[in-house]
Parts: structure tokens; C-alpha cells; sequence
């Protein structure tokens, strides 16, 4: 009885060929999925590799320059030209401000104005959540659109925590813009029913003026409508990589918060507080 | 000629009870084809969403009717890879229900997106770092496993007589069917659970910005999934007068659904007590006083999804008084069903009305969101079920669901 059973492993042909088979078919799976065209890393790598022309969704300026905006809201009146600027420049709809301008209240009671245009965020939550990658960080910091590759799912808009988006829920064929021409002239195409939009800095500004060899924050042809147009120089536009640049001096100088600082989303956007406080 | 004959052959065996079902699912189609025209016509500004409340009605039809399909992934797994051979005569059907779940889900994205031109972007255009994106491809992988899955009870109809080679192809295919198991086990478990994350990652919404989202998702699906796969055998069996599925079967899918809702319960009182507690910021709080000041939330939590959703299933499913009866069996599951329905409505439309909050002020100016599905989306939703009613009465009708002769 105590005899040890002979424990034989019977490997036939066909499990043979079948461990073989999965064993290839592991590697060739492997090799697809690390090198193929199909593979997710083989576009990243290539995107490295092209100088990330289209970046991926990155964190943060990679470039040389960081635009970013200081706005003094010891300074701001609430006169919304920044808003209708903005609008007019960009020709954006009456109902779908890019640039809000709200009134608000600080804990002692007392009587401020707000403004909020694309915080242009370094870890933007749109930019992570976008299916297509419709959405993105630019080299230069600034997240920017591709309307032409949207699909209109929204997401973004649902997760921007600072409610800088807009859907175009209708086409926008022939209406009127009623801050055209008194606020400005547009700049760039009105965009198609379905895709969400949202403020830029003013791209097409900012690139043409480089490419001019201007400077934007400085010279008027290359800085946002917006900062042009405020009357009481509330808006500063320039680049935060410079130590040179006047955002940089200004930001060196004064104490400036940024919003919903808490979820990480390092936006490009600096607020100096009122001098009664918040 | 001759085929309209047959056709005819084949519709004089129908009942005049038939015909009426019929035109009541041609009529729902028809409402919901309207209301798509209109949508596509006029664009998305038909509808009452708006930027506040970018999502509604439809989302809560696609995130419902997938985790309503899990049926197919939960049995198919019991059947292949663990083995339980008598759940084989109702894993067709499951798969089926969840088929119909799934290709609903895509028709309303379809109609749900604003460019419906550029649906596949998401193939091209990959971001790797978006559930939605990983939720799109999960979702196009495991409905080619389930037409796969399915193919062999396809070609089983007389019409594939003609081409024997297709029934070969399709013979091999159903060999590999642990292996589309597997497939769809591991795709099916990744993506129920990303639709919850969906909303968990969100960090600019307080009260969907916790890690027990998509715990909370995928549980609810793996255990109300099989069981409306379950309620359908019984409704099937009630139409045709015939024994289809043994009882025994249908009890141990309504016993499972029921421990898996009591599982889900669990997990929601955590996620009520435990979760809520670690994570109530200011901001949350507001949140919830918001919603139970101007909606109906509380109401809707604990009667729609704990009470109706979980408490009256639990109790229909595993009480031996009630469990050997159809009826009851069929009323749970229709309950839990809606629970989970409730629960898709309550997370996305409560999570959209609190206003996003940026202000460094203290007063806020933003007026929290307000949200009523207009008519065309209605429209649409009936379309869909009377869509996922029709591929259910042809699945019935033409395809040897319950042939249990399978070796």
C-alpha cells in the first residue's frame, strides 16, 4: 500500500503544439503591442522622437517659452471690456464668453470683480480625460483645440474645474456678433456645430508675432485682445520662463494666488488678491 | 418572387398577437427615428442639456444598459472557464441581452456625441491616458468577442444551409470559446469598472471624486446583469407557453443576484460612511446641501436605489417564500434593474447640477444647474427600447436559443 505512484507527465503532440503556439503567439502579441504601428508606445515614441510636434498630453511647457497671465484684481473696475475684446477678436457667441467677468464679494463684504479667461493649465484635467486628444498642451504651455478632430463628447468640459469651455450646441451660420466691428475685428473662423471651444491666449497672434520676430507681452500685434484693450492695465501677458519678461517681474514683486490650487491642475494663470484680502 | 413568398409563408405563422407587438416596436422605432432627425437636423441644442449640465438622460441609457449587459461576460465566465455546465442553457440568451445592451449603448452615443461623422476618432486618434478613450476601445473589443461568441447559434439557422464551410468556420470558433471567455472576462471587468471611473477621476466634482466609484459600478452590473439575462428566460418561456431554461437555473441566477446585491449594499454603506467621512471637504458638504435643498437626491438615493434597487430584490431573491415563484422573481429583477437605472441618473445628472466653484470670492454667483430631458431625448430613449425590444423578438423569434444539445 505504501507504494509510491509513478507520477507521469504525459506531454502529448497536441499539447505540445499548443503551449508552443501560445508561447509564440505571447511574443508576437508582445512585439505588436511594444513596436507595431498599432502599438499606443510606439506613437509616443515617435512623437519624441518628431520633437513632439503633436504633443502628447504632456505636463507642462517643454518649449523655451510659457505664456502665462497675471491679472490684478486690486486693479480690475468689472468694465468687461476684456470680455467684449475677447469676443469680438475671437468671434465668439453673446451666450459663450471664453472670458468671464463676474462681481464678487471678499469675507470682509466688500465689493470686487473677478475675471476668468482659459486658466491653460499644466495638468489639465481636459486635456487627460480627451478621448481623441482633440485637446492638448503645447509645447509653449498653452492647451489648445483641434476642432477639426473633436468628436463633441463633452468630457472635457465636464471635467474643466474652472468651467472654461463651451459646446457649440447649434451651428452658428450668419448671425450677428454685436461687439463686431466696435471691439474688434475677428481673427479666426467661428467654429462648427458640435465641437467645444474655449480661450486661447490669442494662438494666432502669438505664433504670427513670433514668426515676425515680435514680442507677445510686449509688442500689441502679439499679446491677447484682452490685455490690449484694459483700460487700467489689470492684465499682464508674457513669458514665465523669462526672468527678463514683465509677467516674471511682476510675479517676483507682488504675492499672487491661483484657483482651486488643491487639485494639482498648476494652472498658467496668476491672481493678485485685493488689498483687503479675499 | 420567391422570396417574398416565403416571407409571407413565414408571417402567416405569426399571430395576429405578433402583428399588434410589432406595431407597437414599429411605432416606438419610429418615435425614436423622429427624434434622432431632429437631433441631427437642428443639432444637440434640441435637447436641455446645456454647458452646466453637459450630459444627461442618454448617458445614463448607455452607462445602464452596459452594466445591464454584463449578463454575458458574468454567465459566459461561469459556463467556460469554471465550468458550470448548467448554466449552458441559458448562456445564449445572456449573451444576446448583452449584445443588445451594448450595441444600444453605441446607437445612443452615436446620437449623443456632436460630430456623430467623426465616431471613429477614437481609433485613430489614440490618448492613452483617457478612460473614455480605453472605455471606447474596451467596449469595440468585447462586442466583436460577443458577435464571435455568437456566430455559431447564428449560422444554426436554416439560412446558412447553403454555405457549409461557414458552419466549419463557425464550429472552430466555438471551440475557442473559453478563450473568448477569458477575453471577455478580463475587457468586460476593465471597462465596467472605467465607466464608474469616468466620474471618480473627475477632481473639479466633489461628490464624484472618490476611488469606490467604479467598485460601485462594476459590482452592481456583475450582479444585476445576469439576473435580468434571468427575468427575459422567464418572460420568453411566458409568451411561448414552453419550458426553455430549468428553473433550477433561473433560482440559482436570482440567489447569486440577490447575494450580489447584498454585497453592493455593503459596499454603498461604506462608501456612505467610510468613503463620504474621508472625504468630506467643505466643498463637498456644500455639495449635498445644494442637492437636497433644490433636488430630489435624497429621495432618489434611498428609495430609487437602496430601497427599490437592493433591499426589495435582496429580499425577492433570497427568501424561500418568495424564490420558487416566477412573479416574484421577475418583479425583483425589474426593481433592481430600475435601482441601478436610478443609480446611473443620480451619479451623473446630481454630480452636474452643483456648479463648479473657482471664484477666490466668497459669494457665489454661479446658479446651480437645472436638468428636465426634453422631449427628443425621451424620444430617443423609446426608440432604444423599442430597438432592444426587436432584437430580442428576432433573436427569439429566428435563432435556436436554447438548444441545449451542445456538446
Amino acid at each position: 500500500m505504501s507504494k509510491k505512484k509513478k507520477v507521469s507527465v504525459a506531454l502529448t503532440r497536441r499539447d505540445f503544439l499548443t503551449l508552443g503556439a501560445t508561447a509564440v503567439g505571447s511574443v508576437l502579441a508582445a512585439q505588436v503591442f511594444t513596436t507595431g504601428p498599432l502599438s499606443p508606445f510606439s506613437v509616443l515614441k515617435q512623437q519624441q522622437i518628431e520633437g513632439a510636434t503633436e504633443p502628447s498630453i504632456g505636463h507642462g511647457a517643454a518649449g523655451k517659452n510659457h505664456w502665462g497671465m497675471v491679472i490684478n484684481l486690486d486693479k480690475c473696475i468689472g468694465c468687461e471690456y476684456c470680455l467684449r475684446a475677447c469676443s469680438a477678436t475671437n468671434d465668439v457667441r453673446e451666450d459663450m464668453a471664453w472670458n468671464v467677468v463676474t462681481k464678487e464679494k471678499n469675507s470682509t463684504g466688500r465689493t470686487f470683480f473677478f475675471s476668468r479667461p482659459c486658466l491653460h493649465c499644466q495638468v489639465a484635467p481636459c486635456v487627460e480625460v480627451c478621448p481623441v486628444r482633440a485637446t492638448y498642451i503645447r509645447e509653449d504651455g498653452l492647451v489648445v483645440m483641434d476642432y477639426e478632430r473633436c468628436i463633441g463628447c463633452r468630457y472635457c468640459e465636464v471635467a474643466c474645474p474652472y468651467d472654461a469651455r463651451k459646446f457649440n450646441w447649434e451651428a452658428r451660420p450668419d448671425e450677428e456678433n454685436p461687439y463686431v466691428p466696435t471691439w474688434g475685428i475677428p481673427e479666426v473662423e467661428r467654429r462648427p456645430r458640435g465641437v467645444v471651444e474655449k480661450c486661447t491666449f490669442c494662438i494666432q497672434r502669438i505664433d504670427k508675432g513670433l514668426e515676425k520676430g515680435l514680442v507677445p507681452g510686449e509688442d500689441m500685434e502679439a499679446t491677447p485682445a484682452c490685455v490690449n484693450i484694459c483700460p487700467v492695465g489689470a492684465r499682464v501677458f508674457g513669458d514665465l520662463k523669462n526672468p527678463e519678461s514683465q509677467i516674471s517681474q511682476v510675479l517676483e514683486e507682488n504675492s499672487t494666488i491661483r484657483l482651486r490650487e488643491e487639485l494639482g491642475t498648476e494652472p498658467s494663470v496668476y491672481y493678485i488678491p485685493p488689498k483687503e484680502g479675499l | 418572387m420567391a422570396s417574398t413568398v416565403m416571407d409571407q409563408r413565414k408571417l402567416s405563422t405569426w399571430k395576429p398577437n405578433s402583428k399588434l407587438w410589432f406595431l407597437i416596436l414599429g411605432l416606438f422605432l419610429a418615435i425614436g427615428l423622429t427624434s434622432a432627425a431632429v437631433v441631427f437636423w437642428n443639432g444637440l441644442i434640441v435637447t436641455n442639456m446645456s454647458d452646466k449640465v453637459p450630459w444627461g438622460l442618454w448617458i445614463t441609457i448607455d452607462l445602464s444598459s452596459i452594466a445591464l449587459g454584463a449578463g454575458a461576460f458574468t454567465l459566459s465566465a461561469v459556463v467556460y472557464l469554471f465550468g458550470v455546465k448548467q448554466f449552458r442553457s441559458i448562456i445564449r440568451l445572456a449573451v444576446l441581452v448583452g449584445f443588445t445592451g451594448y450595441t444600444a449603448a453605441l446607437l445612443t452615443l452615436i446620437i449623443d456625441i456632436g460630430r456623430p461623422d467623426r465616431f471613429w476618432h477614437p481609433w485613430f486618434f489614440w490618448n492613452v491616458h483617457s478612460v473614455l478613450w480605453e472605455i471606447t476601445w474596451c467596449i469595440t473589443i468585447y462586442l466583436a468577442i460577443m458577435i464571435l461568441e455568437f456566430l455559431p447559434v447564428l449560422v444554426e439557422n436554416k439560412f446558412f444551409n447553403r454555405w457549409p464551410w461557414i458552419r466549419k468556420i463557425a464550429h472552430v470558433l466555438h471551440k475557442a470559446a473559453p478563450a473568448f471567455a477569458l477575453a471577455g472576462l478580463l475587457i468586460s471587468l476593465l471597462h465596467q469598472s472605467s465607466l464608474g471611473a469616468t466620474y471618480g477621476i473627475v477632481k473639479s466634482r466633489p461628490i464624484w471624486f472618490k476611488p469606490s466609484m467604479p467598485i460601485m459600478f462594476i459590482l452592481s452590473a456583475v450582479a444585476v446583469g445576469p439576473v435580468l439575462t434571468m427575468a427575459v428566460s422567464y418572460v420568453i418561456e411566458w409568451i411561448k407557453g414552453v419550458k426553455l431554461v430549468p428553473d433550477q437555473v433561473k433560482r440559482t441566477i436570482a440567489r447569486f443576484g440577490g447575494f450580489g446585491l447584498l454585497a453592493y449594499a455593503y459596499l454603498k454603506f461604506w462608501d456612505y460612511a467610510a468613503v463620504t467621512y474621508y472625504g468630506r471637504t467643505p466643498s463637498v458638504s456644500q455639495s449635498f446641501f445644494l442637492l437636497n435643498q433644490d433636488t430630489p437626491y435624497n429621495f432618489g438615493f434611498w428609495f430609487g436605489e437602496i430601497i427599490l434597487g437592493i433591499i426589495i430584490p435582496v429580499f425577492l431573491f433570497l427568501s424561500p417564500r418568495t424564490n420558487k415563484k416566477p412573479v416574484y422573481l421577475v418583479l425583483g429583477a425589474a426593481f433592481a434593474v430600475l435601482g441601478v437605472i436610478f443609480n446611473r441618473w443620480n451619479v451623473t445628472v446630481s454630480g452636474l447640477l452643483i456648479p463648479v466653484q473657482y471664484s477666490p470670492g466668497i459669494t457665489s454667483l454661479i446658479e446651480p444647474g437645472k436638468y428636465f430631458p426634453a422631449w427628443t431625448e425621451w424620444g430617443v430613449a423609446i426608440g432604444i427600447i423599442g430597438y432592444v425590444l426587436l432584437v430580442l423578438t428576432l433573436g427569439v423569434r429566428f435563432l435556436p436559443l436554447f438548444n441545449t444539445d451542445e456538446h
